[in-house]
């Protein structure tokens, strides 16, 4: 499926990471006992954020995940581990794709969307790594709902 | 204050969504038979403030309409029950993190049918968001979900030979077909992300006008 993010455009293969989250949505935010916070969505939501910037937070996020996120994701749970490190795989390959339209300076960073990824690196330290990283990846349909509005 | 808490707990509290109708539902406690009471609350997730919901305070009933509570659908949610029994309470009990947008069902679209001596005209309407009041303005999943199709199935009650359709606008025009022939169609809505998609809607039977 191909993705609008401003200039950008990306090819994503969106069911196969959705079905791997969906598979192990209840088991990682159920190792999530904080409800007060959220990393991405509040309290700004990323619903919020203009289309023009929307290549530059996208660029972020999947910089975010891949180096702060998928890395501290261990669990007990073999089943689990594989279908993060597939979901992780995806992410690589899309940060990969993604990388071209940056790097000619495409994605332009505004300051609503500097300010919005600002917000998530502050939520993300608020709470241990660990943890924090657990959250943001309980939080993934939430950025996978924002992407596909996207299209 | 509350009491000691030494009911058991209300069991499989969970969300039952339909088109965005979302209501809790729960078990009594295991053990427990009439008079128990429940109240509910629920909070948005990343807000976490819990918010009692008065009109399922003291209720013997065991599920509580949420839907206005839950309406942004680009939020998450938890709700959480409590019971009473004879002076004693149970712990509060949670759902897992709701999330309107990926887990509410969707009921088949309506289906409309005209024809002429060849053709069959079918006009496909998906369901609407649940709204608190006729006043509210009506939004039609398809708005919801970008990517909504609509999966259509039409049969020739004759030949018993069946076509297959998947189209993304709300009308589709089957052309060279027989005349003075029965068909009968039957559509679906599929959402390919979230991957989402309703039951089949029941058949619609229609006869092409006789040759002139």
């Amino acid at each position: 499926k191909l993705f609008h993010f401003g200039p950008c455009r990306i090819s994503m293969s969106m069911n196969e990471i959705r079905a791997g989250f969906a598979a192990i949505k209840d088991n990682i935010q159920g190792r999530d006992p904080i409800r007060t916070v959220s990393i991405l969505s509040h309290p700004h939501s990323l619903h919020k954020i203009k289309s023009s910037e929307k290549c530059c937070i996208i660029h972020h996020l999947f910089n975010f995940y891949v180096d702060k996120v998928f890395k501290y994701c261990t669990t007990e749970d073999s089943y689990v581990n594989r279908k993060i490190s597939s979901i992780a795989n995806s992410f690589l390959s899309i940060k990969r794709n993604l990388a071209p339209c940056h790097n000619q300076n495409m994605c332009k960073c505004g300051q609503e969307s500097t300010e919005k990824f600002k917000q998530i690196l502050t939520n993300y330290r608020g709470l241990n790594v660990t943890s924090a990283a657990m959250k943001s990846l309980g939080e993934l349909d939430i950025l996978l709902d924002w992407m596909e509005k996207s299209r | 204050g509350e009491l000691y808490c030494s009911l058991p707990n209300p069991r499989n509290v969970h969300f039952e969504s339909i088109n965005m109708k979302n209501v809790l539902h729960w078990s009594a406690p295991d053990g427990t038979g009439d008079g128990v009471l429940y109240k509910v609350k629920y909070s948005v997730y990343g807000v976490g403030k819990w918010i009692r919901k008065s009109e399922c305070r003291n209720i013997s009933r065991t599920w509580c309409d949420l839907s206005s509570e839950t309406a942004d659908y680009e939020e998450q949610y938890y709700a959480s029950v409590k019971a009473f029994l004879h002076g004693m309470c149970s712990d509060w009990t949670e759902t897992a993190r709701f999330s309107p947008l990926t887990e509410t069902k969707i009921d088949p679209p309506m289906v409309s049918i005209s024809s002429t001596e060849k053709s069959i005209s079918i006009i496909l309407t998906a369901p609407e968001k649940w709204k608190g009041s006729p006043e509210e303005e009506s939004i039609s999943l398809a708005q919801v979900y970008p990517g909504l199709q609509y999966n259509v199935s039409i049969l020739n009650k004759k030949t018993k030979k069946r076509w297959w359709f998947s189209v993304s606008n709300t009308t589709l025009v089957v052309p060279w077909l027989e005349p003075g022939t029965v068909y009968c169609v039957s559509a679906q809505i599929h959402v390919t992300t979230p991957l989402l998609h309703s039951a089949f809607s029941k058949e619609y039977c229609i006869a092409t006008l006789k040759d002139k």
